[in-house]
């Protein structure tokens, strides 16, 4: 296998953390320059370029761990860093469960067209501000920024794996409010990541329906009760599920600690059977940000947590599952999708008598238990079958254990930004008040 | 300690512009349930610069730190500042100048030399044995020993020139249990110096008494019932005055989201909160004593002074970058301040209170019938309209004037100017919190406080 210049960093600081004295090491080497272009209130501010290295070493000595991270690729910064870190893994507690990954197959990942298109992203931006002044004009563009990502990166360890990858990747971030005279809404926000700035912005994922709502939203109402309903989590609102059950009860934290509730149940019922939750890092194009390698040293795969309702997989890396002794799942967990239903949105939301289509979430990060509270923001009142008016300062209370053996439906239509492909999942008996 | 490869370069300046080297040094100990899963050190280091042109900037930052880099990220900065004004063409006038600005400030601190990891190893492993021994009912535990130097040297075309060194020690512990039915149960409390770490943290039973209380709490918790939903008289705890006045006010007073949308905007002069009320973003110095987080000068070269925000219920001011001062005809006030190297300047809090009242925080309590004390939070978000939301870790019923039963976690939320109207009795203490990070498209250290508030806030429950 032909290296790069950046397996031979890697490769170098391997060596010198073999002769500072480490039994067992591993080193991510990363390249990136990156140009972002920013916008606030609607103008063009600014214009930057980085130029930044990363270099992550890992050295094993007498079953203790050490990890430094320094942003320098000469040979000296590199010489220190390794002294420095094994002199971190001598000083530590040793732990039969430190390790790096076994060598199965070494691979090269480069993107067969790398387009480094600054111009293209430039006047996709220039399109997408003119494309919201002519159709939104009650919409400020709050904070904006667009970025071409131009990445070479490495990882090696002492075991022999090598993995090398090349790419280039565009993406967008937009926050924004509706705003008319003193009248104005909540912020909301939205993204996408792309191969190419072959797509305008506006057309990507939601987008345009999350503008169209910010609009909407600027007459709100309050609920006055507090209700039992349904909740419609649209593919917008993606920690509050997704996010809280990856970090709560599959990962690597929530396990070797023991607070996961889920810890006994691989192979049991947890959710409703309509409910099919995977990691999906390789699933392109739907998601194409998703890393080919664990910082651990293994080839990612896509993974069922969540299969038919039947929890298939934790989400833990080496260290994790050397720990608790249940297997690896050698992917990226912030890579995700839920397979779709089989029934239209606008059939969920016409089955509705009473609910809320939830487009943000604002809450304290649930705790171990599952419960979460937070308010639902730029979010729609649904009334017998239809939605009506947007809301304002309304509570919506659950437990997420709870809440996923109690879906109603998923939708046939699913939404995907780069990074997720995720349906609109609809949730019974959620708490809902109002002031 | 950072070289100075950067003045010479000054008398070549032709547009506004801003030239920083710094250096981020951090350390990591953390301890999960007894296993010593993270043991890291982390240095991030460069140059970076940023030009203003015609109303738009042009920024490059590089990882190198010599005499070529330096020339390098300028000249990439000039590249994409004329890329911005020759595609863009706003025609805005170059920047006001900085009057009176001293000609650098030096450090204020000196730059001490780094401790050895071992430190943080020590106090975390005896800490995490204290509490294992001490402390039964726990399902689990984590401690977490951390350090983040902050060094910066900044030249720029006018303003001050500076060089300033920010060292920070933390120090977290999560202590879960679980109920009779096996729900976890958790609570986590972090203590935070400006200083070495070994000068705070050397002994780990100077936190017994606060580690016995967490502990206290925690039972209590376990043991809680659930809040009743809507709206209801509360007390907040200091603390949670201070993430108050940082999420709910604070970031809605930041002049770059004024002209976002902010509900601010249509309030400048106007009463939004209780005449009990008054807020400032501090510089450096607040009520005659050196502020947790001081800043003597931005990253833009601006000399920090005070930024008044509410005085007396009526909202005073805005914070600003030198850019937004212009767009509102005002004087910057030292608010613009970049995380690492590779970050542009953006308007950041620094030292943010409500002011302390004349109140006794007992009688606060005792004056409640039946209502809430709100103790701890997790975290917090505000929104442009003023929206707010807190997670509440740590609260307590209040019945006829007495604290009652703990309650599980909760949220609660309102819209800040309405909130702050309801306040009625403000309590005469004061209490800093300056151990989390603020995350507004960088992280950013910055400090908050406040007295204990009595209001009317809507809370979640069941």
């Amino acid at each position: 296998m032909k290296t790069t210049s950046f397996v031979e960093i890697a490769q170098y600081a391997l060596g010198a953390l073999k002769k500072s004295g480490a039994d067992k090491s591993s080193c991510i080497a990363k390249k990136t320059i990156r140009d972002e272009f920013n916008v606030e209130a609607n103008a063009f501010t600014l214009m930057r370029t980085t130029f930044d290295n990363s270099l992550v070493l890992t050295a094993i000595v007498g079953g203790r761990r050490g990890v430094t991270a320094i942003n320098k690729h000469d040979k000296a910064s590199i010489d220190e860093a390794a002294d420095a870190c094994v002199a971190l893994a001598k000083s530590s507690e040793p732990d039969d469960a430190f390790d790096i990954a076994e060598l199965v197959e070494n691979k090269v990942f480069i993107k067969p067209e790398i387009t480094k298109d600054r111009d293209g992203l430039f006047a996709r931006i220039r399109e997408y501000l003119g494309q919201v002044r002519d159709e939104f004009p009650k919409i400020i563009i709050e904070g904006f920024s667009s970025t071409l990502t131009d990445a070479e990166e490495a990882y090696v360890n002492s075991n022999g794996v090598i993995f090398e990858s090349r790419y280039d990747a565009y993406g967008f971030h937009s926050m924004f409010v509706a705003k008319d005279g003193e009248k104005g809404t909540s912020f909301n926000y939205d993204g996408a990541s792309f191969l190419k700035p072959s797509t305008p912005f506006l057309d990507s994922g939601m987008h345009r329906t999350l503008l169209e709502e910010a609009v909407k939203s600027l007459d709100t109402r309050m609920v006055d009760e507090k209700f039992t309903g349904k909740v419609i989590v649209t593919p917008a609102c993606t920690d509050m599920l997704w996010g809280t059950i990856t970090d709560n009860f599959l990962g690597d934290r929530a396990l070797i600690e023991g607070t996961s509730r889920w810890k006994d149940a691989l192979g049991t019922q947890v959710a409703d059977k309509k409910l099919t939750f995977r990691a999906a890092p390789l699933n392109e194009p739907h998601i194409i940000t998703g890393s080919r390698w664990t910082n651990d040293g293994y080839i990612t795969r896509d993974v069922d947590f969540i299969k038919d309702g039947v929890l298939k997989s934790f989400a833990l890396g080496l260290y994790g599952a050397k720990k608790t002794g249940k297997p690896r799942a050698d992917t990226s967990t912030y890579h995700c999708e839920v397979l779709p239903g089989d029934i239209a949105l606008a059939e969920i939301i016409k089955s509705t008598e009473r609910g809320i289509l939830l487009n943000r979430f604002s809450g304290g990060s649930p705790g171990a238990s599952g419960d979460i509270s937070g308010v639902a923001k730029n979010s729609f009142l649904i009334e017998n079958g239809a939605v009506t008016d947007a809301l304002q300062e309304t509570m919506i209370s659950f437990n997420i254990l709870d809440a996923l053996k109690n879906i109603s439906a998923i939708s046939r239509e699913r939404v995907t930004n780069g990074t997720t492909h995720l349906p609109w999942v609809c949730l019974d008996g959620i708490t809902v008040s109002g002031k | 300690m950072l070289h100075d490869y950067l003045t010479a370069h000054k008398k070549h300046f032709a547009d506004h512009t801003e030239l920083r080297a710094q250096v981020n040094t951090s350390k990591r100990v953390v301890l999960l349930a007894g296993n010593m899963v993270g043991n890291t050190q982390s240095q991030k280091s460069g140059i970076s610069a940023r030009m203003y042109r015609g109303g738009v900037y042009g920024f490059a930052s590089g990882a190198e730190y010599s005499p070529d880099s330096v020339k390098n990220v300028l000249k990439a900065a000039a590249e994409n500042v004329r890329f911005m004004d020759d595609n863009i063409r706003r025609g805005e006038p170059p920047l006001p100048k900085i009057k009176d600005a001293p000609g650098k400030v030096g450090l204020k601190k000196p730059i001490f030399d780094d401790i050895p990891q071992s430190v943080l190893i020590d106090y975390a492993k005896n800490l995490d044995a204290f509490i294992a021994k001490k402390y039964r009912n726990l399902s689990s535990r984590t401690v977490l020993a951390d350090t983040l130097y902050m060094e910066k040297l900044l030249t720029v075309s006018d303003g001050a020139d500076s060089h300033s060194f920010q060292p920070r020690a933390m120090v977290y512990v999560w202590l879960t249990t679980e109920t009779s039915d096996g729900v976890p149960v958790e609570l986590f409390k972090g203590f935070s110096h400006v200083g070495r770490f070994d000068e705070y943290f050397c002994d780990h039973a100077a936190l017994e008494s606060e580690l016995d209380k967490l502990y206290e709490n925690l039972m209590e918790k376990r043991d809680g019932v659930y809040a009743n939903a809507g709206l209801k008289k509360c007390v907040l705890h200091p603390d949670l005055a201070g993430m108050l006045s940082h999420e709910a006010v604070g970031h809605t007073v930041e002049a770059d989201l004024v002209l976002g949308g902010s509900v601010a905007a249509h309030n400048l002069g106007k009463q939004v909160a209780s005449e009990k009320i008054s807020m400032t973003d501090f510089a450096h110095t607040a009520f005659g004593k050196t502020c947790p987080l001081p800043v003597y000068v931005d990253d833009e070269g601006t000399p920090a002074e005070d930024a008044v925000l509410i005085e007396n219920g009526y909202l005073r001011g805005f914070m600003h970058s030198r850019e937004t001062a212009r767009h509102f005809g005002v004087s910057p006030q030292g608010n613009a301040r970049a995380f690492e190297f590779s970050d542009e300047p953006l308007i950041r809090m620094r030292n943010t209170v409500i002011h302390p009242g004349t109140d006794k925080f007992d009688d606060m309590i005792a004056s409640v019938d039946d209502g809430y004390f709100l103790v701890k939070t997790g975290n917090g978000q505000a929104d442009s309209t003023g929206e707010f939301m807190f997670s509440v870790d740590l609260g307590y019923e209040i019945k006829n004037g007495k604290l009652g039963k703990a309650i599980r976690e909760t949220t609660i939320s309102g819209v800040a100017f309405e909130m702050l109207k309801t306040v009625d009795m403000v309590s005469d203490d004061l209490a800093w919190e300056i151990s989390g990070f603020c995350g507004k498209k960088q992280s950013m250290t910055t400090s908050m406080g406040g007295p204990a508030l009595r209001c009317e806030m809507n809370i979640g429950g069941r």
